[in-house]
């Protein structure tokens, strides 16, 4: 009966809450009032795909809902990215019926690393995508340890794992767990012997801290490592990517299926093969998966252009106090060979609690915009110096940047002198403070 | 005029983009002349401390730093002696806990500690970062910064911040915090500490200069940059202490 109270009022609330424009955390709150276990009680779909990791998780649900309603399926997703256990009781509860089934064939679900475990207390996966684990809004989440400990409680025995074989800790998951479904990416013309960035979280093993053989890095600490001490190493793939060409945009998945790539990243690699493993496992052909993943065009709020002044200008949206996705717009910058400008806006550190942090800027591999197509690097924003200070220590000549705190004084000085390309690094917190100085261009 | 530092367990510990601390305070030692060259030191390595005349430790995860106790503590004794004979320490973030008596992870087991001060800590399941606005014990102006600890350290009696106008102390908030010893130094302050703290830095170089007998050069140079970090976000933090 609480249990039907609950659907009722869930219901009830979100039809209002979409009346006026309320998020979707309120109803699922209010119902867990009334009915605390209501998520063990409900029925739920054959299929319940989590998706959770420090990087990608948006991209892969998005893909994975785009797969499996291409096959017919009915997909409920959590899209407005309400992960913590009210979203996901106020999704589930939303799409029952008053019997209590949940209408659908498959129920999806981005997860929050660190809530994880409080929304699979009553109800578990059937599958649990990780895609990796690295530094991220540390001043949040502590370390990646630190979110692997928190995962953790949140896995069932029986639930299938679906880990990137490629990440040493994600691999971790695997420990003392039977149902485990690999993905990872085999050797390619971008992948080095050396590692490459400020920091090296994949120096020593994370189960015993001895020291990491890799043979070859994709990117960071992702690759085919081996520990010298204990032997935790990169398992075999079930689902692998061969012969991945970024540069004509080509991989091939499971040695014979040939997928193209709209979006030309190892991130995206990465996004598309967690997505076909745990698709795969749902009973997806494979060559129909690598029609829809070809086809597909990623929603990709990342990449904007506009003109200011005599340039033409991209914005690289990357997040503050995650140095991995800074790094990926600098080396695609770097990758560029054509003269530009690059402007770095750093004015409110934290997305979300804190102000005074900025040790992050020190994990970010400035040096890669030490090259001679770069010809200025224009620092901007409340905390300017503070990046004045962490170029200091590149090897970026100091006269080519360019301090200016003012960020509408620094569109100003930029619209009236030159015409190189402009790429700007900064976050969607910063990101409008330029943008409203600058024409939009589709 | 030459000084040999040496990085304790660069890769695993420095978590908060710390090995900066050491990146910073070479440059302004070279600027006044010195030469400096680090060596960094992990499991494999031996325990050789002799001829170091700055030896430092930054933050890592709770697994590394028990990992890092358990290869250190044997060692212990030589540390000791090295700091004794000279050297400058300084050990940044949950580094610190290291240099107590012991410390009690999550689920109650005891590392013991390399034992320069009597100090314990105990951690908790739940971690409490937060800015740090703290008032120095040995210079003037405020220090600044971040913490991302999840334990209290109870027995330090010679803290390196007597009080914190905002942020977690060494067992409360608000208390004080870190540990200074002679010239053994330990806070849980990041931010990287030295490079959002200017008068920390000019601290270490003094008492780095001290130690070996030199004099400090009457003209030295300045960082405007440094500065202005510093007060900018001094300047926030005490915006929002309203
Ligand atoms: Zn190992």
């Amino acid at each position: 009966m609480r249990m039907v109270l609950a659907i009722i009022l869930c219901k009830i609330l979100r039809f209002i809450g979409k009346l006026v424009g309320k998020g979707s955390s309120l109803p699922g709150q209010y119902a867990l009032k009334v009915c605390p276990d209501v998520l063990g009680r409900v029925k739920l779909p054959p299929h319940v795909i989590a998706v959770t990791g420090s990087n990608g998780k948006t991209s892969t649900v998005e893909m994975i809902a785009a797969i499996l309603r291409s096959q017919g399926k009915q997909v409920v997703y959590n899209a407005e990215g309400s992960n913590q256990i009210e979203g996901v009781t106020t999704l589930i509860l939303s799409h029952c019926t008053l019997g209590g089934r949940m209408k659908g064939d498959v129920l999806l679900l981005e997860s929050d690393e660190r809530y994880a475990r409080y929304s699979f207390r009553y109800f578990h996966p059937t599958h649990f995508v990780i895609t990796n684990l690295y530094r991220d809004q540390l001043t949040r989440n502590g370390h990646p340890e630190w979110v692997f400990d928190a995962i953790l409680p949140a896995i069932h025995p029986e639930t299938t794992l679906v880990l990137n074989a490629d990440d040493p800790l994600v691999s971790c998951f695997a420990q003392n767990h039977e149902k485990v479904k690999w993905f990872g990416l085999e050797a390619w013309s971008g992948a080095t012997a050396e590692h490459h960035g400020v920091y090296n979280d994949g120096a020593r093993c994370p189960l015993c801290k001895g020291k990491m053989a890799y043979t070859l890095y994709h990117y960071n600490h992702i690759g085919h490592y081996r520990c010298t001490r204990c032997g935790h190493h990169r398992p075999a793939p079930d689902f692998a990517g061969t012969n991945l060409d970024l540069q004509a945009g080509r991989l091939e998945i499971d040695g014979q299926f040939a997928v193209d790539l709209s979006f030309r990243s190892i991130y995206n690699v990465y996004n598309i093969l967690a997505a076909w493993s745990v698709c795969r496992l749902c009973g997806v052909p494979g060559a129909d998966m690598a029609a829809v993943i070809s086809r597909y065009i990623l929603k990709n709020g990342r990449m904007v252009r506009f003109r200011l002044g005599q340039h033409q200008g991209t914005l690289l949206t990357s997040k503050h106090e995650n140095s991995v996705a800074y790094d990926t717009n600098l080396r695609y910058i770097r990758s560029l060979e054509r003269e530009c400008s690059v402007l770095v806006i750093v004015d409110a550190v934290s997305r979300k609690y804190f102000t005074g942090e900025t040790s992050w800027l020190w994990d970010i591999d400035f040096d890669q915009l030490s090259c001679p197509h770069v010809r200025r690097v224009w620092l901007c924003g409340k905390y300017v110096n503070d990046l004045a200070m962490r170029f200091d220590y590149t090897s970026v000549p100091a006269e080519r940047i360019v301090l200016e705190p003012d960020i509408a004084q620094a569109a100003r000085r930029l619209a009236a002198e030159g015409e190189e390309d402009l790429y700007v690094v900064t976050c969607f917190s910063d990101r409008d403070k330029l943008l409203e100085h600058t024409q939009a261009e589709a | 005029m030459k000084l040999n530092m040496i990085h304790l367990y660069p890769e695993l510990m420095s978590l908060y983009g710390e090995y900066a601390n050491l990146a910073v305070l070479c440059r302004h030692l070279q600027d006044l002349g010195v030469e400096t060259a680090i060596r960094g030191l992990t499991f494999e390595d031996e325990k050789d401390f002799s001829g170091a005349d700055l030896i430092y430790m930054g933050a890592g995860t709770e697994r590394s730093q028990k990992a890092v106790l358990t290869d250190l503590q044997p060692h212990a004794a030589s540390l000791k002696a090295a700091a004794e004979a000279g050297a400058v320490l300084l050990f940044t973030g949950n580094a610190m806990e290291a240099l107590g008596a012991s410390v009690t992870d999550k689920d109650g087991k005891v590392w013991q500690g390399l034992g320069f001060g009597d100090f314990t800590t105990v951690e908790t399941d739940r971690r409490t970062p937060h800015d740090v606005l703290a008032a120095p014990v040995l210079w003037e102006e405020t220090a600044v910064g971040f913490m991302n600890k999840c334990s209290t350290t109870a027995g330090i009696t010679t803290p390196l911040f007597s009080a914190l106008s905002m942020g977690f102390g060494n067992d409360r908030e608000g208390g004080g915090e870190g540990y200074v010893s002679g010239n053994v130094f330990a806070t849980h302050i990041t931010g990287p500490v030295l490079v959002k703290n200017p008068a920390f830095t000019d601290l270490l170089v003094k008492r780095l200069f001290a130690a070996k007998g030199w004099e400090l050069p009457a003209e030295r140079p300045v960082y405007p940059h440094e500065a202005a970090a510093w007060a900018v976000t001094a300047g926030e933090l005490r915006s929002r202490l309203g």
